[in-house]
């Protein structure tokens, strides 16, 4: 506890200039201060239970100037309500009812005195109760269609509608109506909805009463829409609020704890005796107490854009892995929230610092270093066995159509992920190789990094590193210097309405020299609006499998990689289906939702399309087509509406962009003998054979780039 | 008590309103040491933490502005690097520091910036709701914004296959708004669309289509916002936006998307009807929809395709600005392509697409204005009633056309629009109006009494005469109307001998007189008897009016009136110059002085005014056989009289008519005159002559009322009862002769024109010759034998009649009507003319024209035609006749 103590009070010459600090002077003569710490004494009762959240705020904001308000104080009138805090936190099952809620009434006390600063009377009105919530939610979803709603202007959509505001970020930050019996009802805004493992989680930031004011203009709005070119519309008002960003990382760190994920990027080992582990093990081991070591695992796999990219798949292959709710584990929840954000003040959202923090505390063993300054983000330092793992990791979406009107298109996203095992705290200088080639757009670094860019084969990324795995950097490519890892075409004929004829012709790895490597290629034929009934035909390599609703090829399969050499595969068949079903209610329901018309003429536009087209294939298609439903605006395209086949792989040995860093030029200061561990690996994301035979989706390039 | 640290000032804690006075330089030394602090170290705050410093040092830095320059720039150097972080809290922080301090920031910091926020809206890696921010920051500020345009070579804004929806809809903003300063603007975004532009074929209600209507929509407005407070710029634009190659473009997009995918078709609808709900942007919308009218409609086909498009035809229904006339006429076509296609499997479609026809039908009368959709409406609902399928559609039809022709406009539409009200909203205001009966609305009076000059009721033949002559009788103001005309009292002495004022008094009058008559007969000469029975034959067919309907004359009479005296009157609001006045509900009454009974009164539904312009012709009278449905321009009425005295006259009209307005039009209408020719009629037909002997029926009974009405001594006091039993006339002859002087060919010409329905022989090879070639008068007896005869002057009826009808010889008779008509001829013309014609030896031929006049008189002609002139020999049972006749036959020619 005196460690603490000691930890926790900055040394007495920053407090001191802090003190000076404290009250603000300018040219007409204001002082404000303000707390949120003294205030409010109702706040500090749940808040203050643990001494170590107390030591981590001061820790991470200790830097930062103690504002006090006082109560009954002309002053209080200029308060800015800028800052990130938050009035409310509410997480919802899948049924609505309220599974966890948690409310700050710090904050809302500052809302409530901004309210009547403002002359604001209706939005003074309490938080609403769990129940009041889940009954606003409930009545969102009717107005709005789904939990998230329209997103856009439909013909449904009514002012006082979120869909109103003609805008898909309203699928995200929503309102909320509460609508009370005894009293006004009154409008929530905004309410921030992220959703995670089939919980909705809700946040409420602290925005300035007239922020309210301006939205509900926009959402009450006589006209037309907005544009962009007005100056009082969405984008302004959420710029100026980074409140509402703040409680997006909020909704989605503990969106992730509740799902059970943790958001440590994916580093391999190259070496088999090395072990990489959490930050936890880091701690542990280097404590060296409590918990005993975790079986050493190779990596970590959860990586953010593959899991982005297995939800697009997941919707349109399986869904019943959807519907598992897990039981939240409310302690967890409470000790992060209490940790991570402090009187509804988000301070260190990382999910490993905080539960270190919860579960080992400050030890005498790890002083503050005396002459350096300890970031806020690196709350322990490293001790032990001094390495850098980094790793390469690039995604390919990529659209093959194989047809002359329409260019086979790629795109390349890639990240360097990082886990520096350095004592102390010292600067990395990572120098990147063949950026220029590869027309490598840097999209963003980590904070603790600065990315310099001198010219030909220069660029480097300097950074500091955080204790633990870390996205260090990430960027995109718009020219590959590599050949796409498989090409080629899939044909697919549909000759009857219950069955089609389709051929594959492809060609892996070609042009990849070892060390590159696939480790696995497998092609996926989804057919979502049909049961298949079965599939005839070999393929010259790997094997068939067949589920309800596609058809599986396994070119190459896990384990038996091929390496330094390329395969020409084809596979020609015939698929049946199952007769088909029509389920015209669902396409009836939402066209009325969406358009606000009755598809009446279901049977006059049956006949009409079969009269006019020739094509037998479009008549199926078309047929096939009036039962499809809109698909969310999360969703890229209407997958259901085309024939593809959807190619998953991983190589490994190289990158498919050509950037990569020199691990022998990576160099560390204080100079230290570290060794680097180097490792890249290519997988596929959106890796789509179109039907060359059929419609498909695709895009315009522009002109400088062609 | 609230818990205060006790480093805190007293100054601060104290309630009172202080004044401190500016900081020292002590102070400010202080102050910037702590700035200094501050700013080292934002690389070492976490995230969250660097919000709450960003948003402190914005206020501490706006607050020490004056006493320390360059925290601006300080800010700057530090916090900038941070803006490529990926956590975009942090991102968003420093954002809001660019934000504050814009003016330490150059162009290239800006444009760095932009760029920065474009990237990361592509980051695939990125979370979509971080994606959507960073566009949203980006748009948000004006400083960012104006870097889009220029970043729009870029390919950042282009969206890719595998963006998310929400991310391609708000980077085709981007294009759109970049877009809308240039003319390519429609081309970027077709180029934008390719992304989605499967939404083509997809159905209507996917969410491709709704991004990509919403990018459409964009781009419109983005070339003019909503003007807000400042409704300057917002109008002013207005007009050039529609001149535009943009707003051009679009439009062709439009069309090209409803012809190619109908699927498409209610979305179009959809974003149509969404501009017309905005205040700003109304008449763009009004305007796309001409532009549909004009270039899909005619593209159309009718049949069952044609309900893809039924939610535009409804929204051009609803828009008032354009004309309707392209919709009906299509609707009209799919109707009758409906019922033409209908067959035994077709019965529900047939009811849903009538059903829906109706629909927009009703919208119609909901709409427009009367005036506007009268004619093609009735035309479509009347056929619908008349030969559509399905009953249903068919009973809705007849009541829209029968509300379309009763109903003025106001009132229909408060009509068409009660079963609209929502059960909950207020229900009362609009049911009560309409049943408390409003107070009928008093004449104008001082409006009324123009009326005359712009309304006209007219013939639609005017008569040959212009009868200037009986003006006393044209005194026909009500103030005159007790005074019965002078002429009228000499016609009376055979009327009241046949019609006695009391049906009583009649029946014992009638009685005796059919006694007397039966009594008289008996003691007549055989030859005389055959006379007499196809006189009392004839007379027996003639109805008596008093006691059952009497013969009636319809002439037929043109309704129509000026629109632009109408207008300038009675102030109707038109929208457009296409729009004319109506009247509604007119109720036309006639008053006379002469005997012509009661005259009905006359109804029409409604009535359009004339065209404004005279490029536009008067439309055909329709030929539906509705009478109500008749209508274009003008209205057609008949005037329909009951003679009781074959009499010229005229007509006052008065008129009672309501305005789109509701208000009363009321008044007199110039009269109708009725000339003695409109008296004409032929002689009944009795039921028993077939059809063989109709033409020698009217031969024989010209000559034998010939006879009548010269031998006034024979059968003067003879009576013939009329049909109906109750009234017997007798026949008290005159006969007139006339000298026309023309030209036998003119004669012939203007008998055929004007006479030919009367003309009951000819006589004279070459005269039958003549008027057989022309073709014009048949069904007559042609009498070519008597060529030789025919040099005689006089009788040559008589010799027709007893030779052809070995009846009697009439020697006595024919010397006695020489001798007549020559003192008729001395009466009535001159002495030369009558030798003139004792000069003319050679005559053409004889023409005899047997004319029945209501009620129950004759009027014979025997014009006896020469080379050079003709002698017309008249007899009449109704002498008044002949003073008009005299006039009616000069105006002839």
């Amino acid at each position: 506890m005196k460690n603490l103590l000691r930890r926790a009070s900055p040394p007495s010459k920053n407090n001191f200039a802090m003190k000076k600090q404290n009250c603000r002077t300018n040219p007409t003569n204001e002082i404000t201060v303000r707390s949120d710490y003294l205030n409010n004494s109702e706040g500090l009762s749940c808040e203050i239970n643990t001494s170590i959240s107390v030591r981590l705020v001061r820790a991470v904001t200790s830097p930062v100037p103690f504002f006090f308000s006082l109560k009954n104080s002309s002053f209080e009138k200029t308060i800015s309500m800028a800052g990130c805090s938050f009035r409310a936190i509410w997480i919802l099952t899948p049924h609505h009812s309220v599974a966890f809620s948690r409310t700050f009434p710090v904050v809302e006390r500052r809302w409530r005195s901004a309210c009547a600063r403002d002359g604001e009377v209706e939005t003074q009105a309490p938080l609403p109760s769990d129940l009041e919530v889940a009954a606003a939610f409930t009545d969102r979803k009717q107005r709005e269609g789904s939990a998230h709603g329209f997103g856009i202007r439909v013909a449904s959509s009514t002012p006082g509608s979120d869909s109103w505001v003609d805008d898909p970020v309203t699928r995200h930050i929503i309102t909320l109506h509460i609508n009370r019996e005894e009293a006004e009802g009154y409008m929530l805004w905004p309410v921030i909805v992220h959703t995670s493992g089939n919980y909705y989680i809700l946040v409420l930031p602290l925005v300035e009463p007239k922020k309210v004011r301006e939205y509900r203009k926009l959402y009450q709005r006589n006209n037309c829409g907005g544009s962009v070119k007005e100056h009082d519309d969405l984008s302004s008002l959420l710029l100026s609020l980074p409140c509402i960003t703040g409680a997006f990382m909020v909704a989605h760190a503990i969106g992730d704890l509740i799902a059970g994920e943790t958001s440590d990027p994916e580093v391999v080992a190259t070496s088999s005796s090395s072990a990489v582990g959490g930050l936890l093990d880091t701690l542990t081991g280097s404590i060296g107490i409590g918990v005993a070591p975790r079986p050493k695992p190779t990596s970590v796999p959860i990586l953010a854009s593959a899991s982005s990219a297995a939800t697009l798949m997941g919707s349109t292959l399986v869904d019943s892995s959807r519907t598992m709710t897990k039981p939240i584990d409310k302690d967890l929840l409470r000790g992060f929230i209490s940790g991570s954000m402090p009187y509804g003040t988000p301070v260190d959202l990382n999910q490993n610092n905080i539960a270190a923090i919860r579960t080992t505390g400050f030890g005498s063993a790890d002083p503050p270093p005396a002459d350096l300054r300890q970031p806020a983000w690196k709350p322990y330092l490293y001790r032990g066995r001094q390495r850098v793992l980094l790793m390469t990791q690039e995604t390919i979406n990529a659209a093959l159509y194989d047809r002359e009107d329409i260019p086979d298109s790629f795109s390349i996203s890639g990240q360097i992920n990082c886990r520096a095992e350095l004592e102390g705290l010292p600067d990395v200088q990572l120098p990147l190789i063949g950026v220029k080639p590869a027309k490598v757009k840097m999209l963003s670094v980590h904070q603790s990094a600065q990315y310099s860019d001198h010219g030909e084969d220069k660029q480097a990324i300097v950074f500091s590193p955080p204790v633990g795995s870390f996205v260090l950097a990430r960027y995109q490519v718009s020219h590959a210097t590599n050949p796409a890892p498989v090409k080629g075409f899939y044909q697919l004929s549909l000759v009857s309405e219950d069955g089609g004829q389709f051929l594959f012709r492809l060609t892996l790895m070609e042009g990849y020299k070892s060390p590159y490597c696939m480790d696995f290629c497998t092609i996926i034929m989804p057919f979502p609006r049909r049961r298949i009934l079965s599939v005839d035909g070999t393929p010259s390599v790997g094997t068939v499998s067949m589920t309800e609703r596609s058809i599986e090829w396994k070119i190459v399969t896990s384990g038996r990689g091929i390496s330094g050499k390329t395969i020409d595969a084809t596979f020609s068949g015939t698929v049946r289906f199952h007769p088909r079903v029509v389920n015209k209610s669902l396409s009836v329901s939402l066209s009325k939702s969406v358009l606000g018309c009755t598809a009446a003429e279901d049977s006059d536009e049956e006949r009409e399309s079969s009269n006019n087209s020739v094509n037998v294939e479009d008549v199926l298609m078309e047929k096939l087509n009036r039962d499809l439903e809109a698909v969310d605006l999360e969703e890229p395209l209407c997958w259901r509406a085309f024939n593809y086949a959807k190619v998953s792989f991983k190589i490994t040995g190289g990158t498919f962009s050509g950037m990569t860093i020199d691990p022998k030029s990576v160099s560390i200061y204080p100079v230290v003998k570290a060794p680097v561990e180097y490792s890249m690996q290519v997988t596929s994301g959106d890796y789509i054979l179109w039907n060359t035979l059929a419609r498909s989706p695709h895009a315009a390039v522009p002109k400088d780039l062609c | 008590m609230p818990l205060t640290p006790f480093t805190i000032p007293q100054i601060a804690l104290s309630d009172q309103n202080l004044v401190l006075s500016p900081p020292s330089d002590v102070n400010l030394r202080e102050i910037r040491r702590v700035l200094a602090f501050l700013l080292d170290r934002p690389r070492d705050l976490t995230p969250g933490a660097i919000s709450v410093l960003t948003s402190a040092l914005v206020d501490i830095a706006d607050a020490l502005e004056d006493c320390v320059p360059a925290v601006s720039a300080l800010l700057k150097v530090n916090f900038s690097s941070l803006l490529s972080s990926h956590n975009p809290f942090l991102s968003h922080s420093i954002l809001s520091l660019y934000r504050h301090f814009s003016e330490a920031f150059n162009e290239y910091d800006i444009g760095k910036v932009a760029y920065r926020l474009q990237l990361s809206a592509s980051d695939t890696g990125q979370k979509l709701i971080f994606r959507l921010l960073a566009l949203h920051w980006l748009f948000g500020s004006t400083l960012l914004t104006s870097q889009v345009s220029s970043l729009t070579s870029l390919p950042g804004f282009y969206p890719q296959v595998f963006d998310p929806l929400a991310v391609k809809a708000k980077k085709l903003d981007a294009i759109s708004v970049s877009a809308s300063e240039g003319d390519g603007a429609v081309s970027l975004l077709e180029d934008g669309l390719v992304c989605i532009s499967y939404f083509r074929w997809l159905p209507g209600w996917s969410t491709e289509t709704l991004v990509a209507f919403r990018a459409m929509h964009k781009l419109l407005i983005g070339v003019m916002p909503h003007d807000g407070s400042d409704n300057g710029p917002g109008r002013t634009r207005l007009g050039s936006l529609m001149e535009s190659t943009i707003f051009a473009d679009l439009e062709n997009v439009l069309i090209h998307l409803a012809l190619e995918h109908h699927p498409l078709v209610p979305v179009i609808a959809t974003f149509i009807s969404r501009l017309l709900q905005c205040e700003t942007h109304s008449p763009i919308g009004s305007r796309f929809l001409q532009t549909l009218d004009r270039c899909l409609i005619p593209n159309l086909k009718p049949g069952y395709g044609l309900s893809f498009y039924f939610p535009l035809l409804e929204k051009i229904s609803e828009n008032e600005t354009v004309a309707p006339k392209g919709v009906l006429e299509l609707l009209k076509r799919h109707m009758v392509c409906l019922t033409d296609e209908h067959g035994p499997d077709t019965g529900h479609r047939s009811w849903s697409q009538g059903s829906r026809v109706l629909s927009i039908c009703r919208v119609m009368l909901k709409k427009h204005k009367g005036s506007q959709i009268f004619r093609p409406l009735s035309l479509l609902l009347a056929f619908t009633c008349q030969n559509f399928p399905d009953l249903e559609v068919r009973d809705n039809a007849r009541i829209y056309l029968r509300m379309l022709a009763c109903i003025p406009g106001k009132k229909l539409r408060q009509t068409l629009s009660i079963g609209e009200q929502k059960s909950g909203l207020a229900p009362a205001p609009l049911p009560a109006s309409l049943i408390d009966v409003p107070p009928h609305p008093s004449p104008d009076l001082k409006k009324s009494t123009g009326i005359a000059s712009y309304i006209h009721l007219e013939r639609l033949k005017p008569p040959l005469v212009k009868q200037s002559w009986f003006l006393p009788v044209q005194g026909s103001v009500p103030a005159l109307s007790n005074g019965s005309g002078p002429a009228e009292g000499g016609i009376m002495d055979i009327v009241t001998s046949v019609a006695p004022s009391s049906p009583d008094e009649s029946n014992k009058t009638d009685s005796s007189k059919v006694a007397y008559q039966k009594e008289a007969s008996r003691v007549m000469d055989p030859n005389t008897a055959l006379l007499l029975r196809v006189l009392r034959t004839h007379f027996g067919c003639i109805p008596d009016y008093r006691v059952m309907p009497g013969i009636k004359i319809r002439i037929p009479c043109l309704l129509r009136f000026e629109s632009d005296p109408f207008i300038r009157t009675w102030g109707f609001e038109s929208c457009d110059e296409q729009t004319l006045p109506a009247l509604y509900a007119i109720k036309i009454t006639f008053s006379t002085l002469s005997k012509y009974g009661k005259i009905p009164s006359c109804r029409v539904p409604f009535l359009l005014g004339d065209l404004l312009k005279s490029d536009l012709a008067i439309v055909a009278v329709g030929q539906g056989n509705d009478e109500s449905i008749e209508h274009s321009n003008f209205a057609k009425v008949f005037l329909e009289l009951q003679p009781e005295d074959p009499m010229p006259g005229l007509i006052d009209i008065f008129i009672n008519a309501n305005t789109a307005t509701e208000q009363v039009v009321s008044g007199f209408l110039r009269p109708v005159t009725i000339g003695i020719e409109d008296m004409f009629l032929k002689a009944i037909l009795p039921p028993n002559v077939s059809d063989m002997w109709v033409s020698r029926y009217y031969s024989d009974l010209f000559d034998t009322l010939w006879e009548a009405c010269g031998s006034s001594v024979n059968i003067g006091r003879e009576t013939f009862p009329l049909n109906g039993g109750k009234g017997a006339v007798s026949i008290n002859g005159k006969q007139s002769v006339k000298f026309l002087e023309v030209p036998e060919d003119v004669l012939i010409n203007a008998v055929e024109r004007h006479l030919a329905g009367f003309v009951v022989r000819v006589a004279g090879a070459s005269l039958v010759k003549v008027v057989q070639q022309n073709r014009v008068i048949e069904n007559i007896v042609w009498d070519e034998k008597e060529e030789e005869e025919d040099d005689l002057d006089v009788g040559p009826s008589g010799d027709d009649f007893s030779a052809e009808n070995a009846l009697v010889a009439y020697s006595r008779e024919e010397s006695e009507l020489d001798v007549e008509y020559t003192q008729a001829e001395m009466e009535s013309n001159s002495n030369d003319r009558s030798l003139a014609i004792v000069d003319k030896k050679k005559s053409v031929g004889n023409i005899c024209v047997l004319i029945f006049l209501p009620p129950r008189y004759h009027l014979l002609f025997l014009m006896e035609i020469g080379y050079g002139s003709t002698m017309v020999r008249m007899r009449t049972d109704h002498w008044p006749c002949l003073a008009y006749v005299d006039e009616y036959l000069e105006a002839l020619f």
